[in-house]
Formats: C-alpha cells, structure tokens, sequence
C-alpha cells in the first residue's frame, strides 16, 4: 500500500496521539501525499468516527452479502463474539 | 477553496467546504423531534463527555454495565439524554440492545422516545464528523452556533418497524408520501436505515458523509479515483479507525 503506513500514524495521531504525534503525522502525509491528500484523509478520518456512532447506536446488523463475504475473516478474528 | 491552518492555506473541495457549513446550519435548525437549541445542546455535551469521570471510569471497566455513579453533565438536559449522549461518545462500541431499550423503557430514569434517541444518535454523529475534521486537520474546535428559531414537527414514519436494527427503522418500501425519502440519493444499506426512523437525519449526516467519504456509488467503482487519495488508501484509513472505535459493521 503506498504511503500506507503514513496514513495508519495519522489515523492513530488523530486517536489519542498527542501534539506532537499529531504534528508529525500530518506533516508526513502533507509531505509525502500533497495537501490534497492530507485534508482528503482527514475527512475519511472524520467519517468513519462518525458513521460508528450510527452503527453501533442503531444495531444495525451487517447486510448479507457482506456477512457472507467476510464470514471466514470474522471467524478468524473473532470479530462474531462483539455484541455490535 | 482554501482553508486556513495554523498559518498556511490547504486546499479544500467546494463541495466538502459547503456541506460542512450545511451541517453546521443544520445542527442549529429544528430537528423533527428537538429544537435547535436542544440539538446544540446535544452536540456540547458531546463535547463534555470526553471529559466524564464516570465515562473514563466505565471506559476502564471489564463491563460498562457494573459501574454506577453519575456524568458530569449538563444540568438542563435530561438524565436520559446525558446518558445517551455520553456513551455514544465515549464507548459506542459496547452498546447493547438491552441498554437501548432500558433507555426506552425507563425505570431508573425516565424513558426517552425511540424517536429522540435516534435524532440524538444522528446529532452525535453529526458534531463527530466536524470536530474530528477540525482535529484532524490541526484546527481547533468551532464554536457551536447560535440556535434557530422553530419547533420540532414530531413526524414519526407510520411504516417504521422495529425488524431489522436495535431501533425501529424504515424500510424503502415502507417510506410514505409524506416522508422524507433518502434511498434514491444516498442508497438503502444497513448504515442508512439506521437512522431512518427520523428520516430526516438520514439526509444531515448523509449529505455530509458523502463529501467526506464517497458517494455510495463511488465506493465501488475501482475504474475511477475520486479523491486525492486512492480506494485502497481510503479504506486503510477507514478500516484502522473503525477498528480504533471498535466498530465491526
């Protein structure tokens, strides 16, 4: 995955890093993806710690096609033993 | 467009720019079940509740359910709401359909509308995706704005069943002529209708997570890049941070 590393510390910075973790991490992506890039990231960033609070406020269950194209990684993981 | 962050210019897409002071906009304006003041209520005690001692206390805990105690929260909202509103935040990902309905049903404070609850779930989601943008990008928070006038038009959706989620949603072939309709444009997967029995809702957090993540149609259409970042790239990122938030849907 190109620069994927790179994202995962932004990600991780954004969630619980500190200031200089955070300072670092955005700096890395800016410098290695571009600004477009970088504020492209933070909003998917934003998105999904949003669309959890949906998912796991509603229970909504996974939909069928996903449930059976994830089912031997959910049981390897096992993802199935969370309530939500 | 141009955003200014600490000192320096990024760029930013029209569309993302405009559907981020939409939600503003629309995080002020009367829901259909609470007020503007009562959303932005909402919306800052979402921000308090990171700050709950009881919240960090139960975030440490085997189980959320064993510790008892009070938030520290806003006294002019209901013990219920405060509730809600704090666990969505802080440990979303150990909701249970039994908390759920405790919150429903009553009984050591009182019920909350089904319907409130899921107009609180999509406000929660809301603030989340403008402040995490905020903090992601390096800028501090935005003060919250002022409320709108106006009253809530309390209109629940007489096909919404409860048969699919922990909360009563609405089915496409049950949306009436006088509901607002949110399939055609965003789609009818499981992540839409969760928020569907305040239809509403569906179009305030959707019509901004569309601009932050992509289209429903974009997502799987791998012959087009529609970022500034790749589809793998994209879903690296959303994987590890809804594994981070310990969401599996």
């Amino acid at each position: 995955m190109p620069h994927g590393q790179i994202l995962i510390d932004l990600v991780e910075a954004v969630h619980g890093g500190g200031g200089a973790a955070m300072a670092a991490a955005r700096r890395a992506v800016r410098e290695s993806l571009g600004d477009d890039a970088f504020v492209d990231a933070c909003a998917t960033i934003a998105s999904f710690s949003a669309v959890v609070k949906i998912a796991d406020g509603a229970g909504i269950p996974l939909e069928d096609y996903k449930e059976k194209a994830t089912r031997e990684l959910r049981r390897e993981l096992a993802i199935n033993s969370f309530q939500s | 467009m141009e955003i200014g962050v600490a000192g320096e210019m990024l760029p930013m897409r029209e569309s993302l720019a405009r559907e981020v002071e939409i939600a503003w906009g629309r995080l002020a304006q009367p829901g259909t079940w609470w007020t503007g003041a009562e959303r932005l209520a909402i919306a800052g005690e979402a921000r308090r509740a990171q700050d709950c001692g009881l919240c960090q206390r139960r975030k440490a805990a085997l189980s959320p359910y064993i510790v008892e105690g009070e938030h520290d929260g806003a006294a002019d909202l209901a013990p219920a709401v405060v509730e809600a509103v704090h666990r969505l935040v802080t440990d979303a990902g150990r909701i249970t359909e039994r908390w759920i309905q405790s919150l429903l049903t009553g009984g050591e404070m009182p019920a909350l509308e089904e319907t409130g609850y899921v107009e609180i779930v999509g406000v929660i989601a809301m603030i989340t995706a403008l402040d995490v943008l905020h903090q992601a990008l390096g800028l501090p928070l935005r003060d919250l704005p002022a409320p709108a006038a106006g009253s809530p038009n309390r209109r629940r959706p007489e096909g919404a069943k409860r048969n699919l989620a922990w909360v009563s949603t609405l089915a496409p072939e049950d949306v009436g002529p006088d509901d607002p309709n949110p399939y055609p444009v965003h789609g009818d997967k499981n992540i839409h209708r969760g928020l569907s029995l305040v239809p509403q809702e569906v179009f305030n957090f959707f019509d901004l997570d569309v601009e932050l993540y992509l289209q429903d149609h974009e997502i799987r259409d791998f012959a087009h890049e529609f970022r500034a970042i790749s589809h793998a790239q994209i879903e690296l990122i959303a994987g590890r941070t809804s594994a981070l938030n310990g969401c599996y849907y």
